[in-house]
């Protein structure tokens, strides 16, 4: 009996949490497995699952530094899958920015890797992360990374094309091309749609209307735009519709300052007192007060800080941060400092600094990375 | 304590078979819609089941779809269709992506004896409505489809069925080791649909 009719014969039912909260879902291109899935979201409230995720995590992290094979990068892929699986929503919270940065510097030099697909499977996903992946694209160029695959042109090209760089993208495409790389019919194809989308652009400096050329449905399916992932609203409208865009995500907005706006500072008097203050609007420096006011100290309520578990050691450029629930929270673990090459070091933080690192990575995700590795 | 009837119709085999033809064919144009087989602009909204459902407007596209709804049809009167299968395949390398799986189950006392079954239109057209949002929110765990595709159509009939004329006899084209989910499923009292999209498992690790 072929698989899927011993399913249905099983009458086997699939949970319905991925339909239920698939708001809170980050599709990925490699697609998900739903009971993982399904179990990942019923964990958010139900603190036995929850802590069986966590202990999986720790498991997967040890694997990494136990494994002795010589396919060292296994580990890692186990990892972040894994991590990619239990926090559906992804975010900066999940820590998987930092454990893509840990993995590619683990290998960056590695010349076993330089030409696996894999690895460069995972720069694309961390590039895809960052607010500006350009200086990721041109490390790989610089240090000859994945550079016979087709994947790495495609995507280097569409990000070029989002930043809307067309000569760029074309001549990386026929880079790609004249390279031979591989599958080469995925870069013939791409370079094809390509040079569709630039004959309907009408003006290669209007932002805007690139946004229009965009089907509304690439929620993971046709990817353009530097193949990010899009919390685009499902919607069945038909024409052009702009996608939204997950900027919090990449690019930080940049907030409008109306200068001339009439800034009153410090406490505001009170309203006229007698007149019923429904009646009257007040003036734009009362009904802006909520903007303008210049934040102060908080002195009336006290929050009691949090003792936050920590390793004081050798702080080692590499290092993961892993997310410890408040109700999970242990005894500091203290590892005896090995001599390991790539000297991991496991550090609980709470999620404030996880989220603090991956924002300081989206916006230089080299940062850690040692200066002579950088493209000049 | 008052209770509620509700107002339960008449269902034929012949208006079942049309019920579940039908659904089959607005299936499959959600399916061609939401997993980019078509660019999108080659779709048209309608309404259908309270839902904005997407029809191809592609003339060979539709045609496809209408003899096929028309043959489902005829072999659901006669009580002989088991499954169809919508598969999406790679253009280039014809590797087998992803497959809709619409089981069915006839009753066959109908088939044999002309009786007809009561249930309301409405909760017919609630519990297919369920089944069209689960299609289109799949993309929540399904793969990306980043190259151009082709679909095709398989249809699992009783052995003593006739081949008709613009079908062939075909393999039928499984994943190996797929990763399955079971969507929702609906009930004609005639025909019982259920509904499951089987792909291929992650390949992260392939080379």
């Amino acid at each position: 009996m072929d698989p899927e009719t011993e399913f249905l014969s099983s009458k086997r039912q699939t949970g319905n949490e991925w339909e239920l909260f698939k708001e809170n879902v980050r599709p990925l291109k490699r697609g998900r497995n739903v009971d993982l899935l399904n179990h990942a979201l019923k964990a958010r409230t139900n603190d036995q699952l929850k802590k069986s995720l966590l202990e999986n995590r720790r498991r997967l992290i040890e694997a990494i530094d136990e494994y002795q094979g010589d396919d060292p990068l296994q580990p890692w892929l186990d990892c972040i899958k894994w991590v990619q699986e239990a926090f559906p929503p992804g975010g900066d919270f999940s820590g998987l920015v930092l454990i893509y940065e840990q993995c590619v510097r683990a290998f960056w030099h590695s010349d076993h890797y330089k030409d696996d697909l894999r690895y460069l499977k995972v720069w694309l996903e961390y590039a895809e992360h960052c607010s500006d992946a350009e200086v990721i694209y041109c490390f790989l160029d610089a240090n000859d990374i994945g550079k016979t695959h087709s994947a790495y042109y495609i995507a280097y090209a569409l990000h070029m094309e989002s930043k809307s760089k067309m000569k760029a993208a074309n001549d990386i495409l026929n880079l790609g091309i004249s390279s031979n790389a591989q599958p080469i019919e995925k870069l013939r194809d791409a370079y094809k749609k390509f040079l569709a989308r630039s004959m309907r652009r009408p003006n290669a400096t209007e932002e805007e209307l690139k946004e229009d050329d965009l089907p509304v449905r690439s929620f993971g399916t046709v990817l353009a735009r530097g193949e990010s992932q899009r919390q685009a609203i499902k919607t069945f409208e038909l024409g052009r519709n702009k996608l939204k865009q997950d900027q919090v995500h990449r690019t930080p907005l940049s907030i409008y300052n109306d200068t001339n706006m009439d800034v009153t500072r410090g406490h505001h008097s009170k309203p006229n007192t007698g007149s019923n203050s429904w009646h009257t609007l007040g003036g734009r420096a009362e009904r802006n007060k909520e903007n303008n006011a210049m934040p102060a100290k908080w002195t009336s309520h006290k929050i009691p800080q949090r003792p936050v578990p920590r390793i004081v050691g050798a702080v080692a450029s590499a290092q993961i941060e892993v997310f410890v629930d408040e109700e999970c929270e242990e005894k500091p673990k203290v590892h005896d400092e090995k001599d390991r090459t790539s000297s991991l070091q496991l550090r609980e933080l709470d999620g404030r600094n996880i989220k603090k690192e991956t924002e300081l990575l989206r916006e230089n995700p080299l940062r850690n990375f040692p200066s002579n590795s950088l493209p000049r | 304590m008052a209770s509620r009837t509700v107002a339960k119709d008449i269902i034929t085999l012949r208006g079942s078979a049309a019920i579940v033809s039908e659904f089959f064919g607005y299936a499959a144009n959600s399916i061609l819609y939401n997993r980019g087989v078509y660019p999108e602009e080659s779709f048209a909204k309608v309404k259908k089941y309270g839902l904005p459902m997407l029809l191809t407007q592609d003339e060979g596209v539709k045609s496809f779809i209408t003899n096929l709804t028309a043959q489902l049809s005829e072999w659901l009167e006669a009580g002989k269709l088991q499954r169809v299968v919508m598969v999406i395949m790679s253009k280039a390398t014809k590797a087998v992506l992803e497959r809709w799986n619409f089981s069915i189950e006839t009753d066959s006392d109908v088939v044999e004896k002309g009786v007809s079954r009561e249930k309301s239109d409405r909760e017919i057209m609630r519990e297919i409505q369920a089944i069209m949002r689960q299609i289109a929110s799949s993309i929540t765990y399904l793969p990306c489809l980043d190259e151009p595709c082709v679909f095709d159509v398989l249809a699992y009939t009783d052995t003593d069925v006739p081949v008709p004329f613009t079908w062939i006899e075909s393999d039928p084209k499984l994943i190996a080791n797929p990763q399955m989910v079971k969507l929702h499923s609906f009930d004609t009292k005639i025909h019982k649909v259920d509904t499951l999209v089987s792909y291929k498992n992650d390949e992260w690790d392939e080379q």
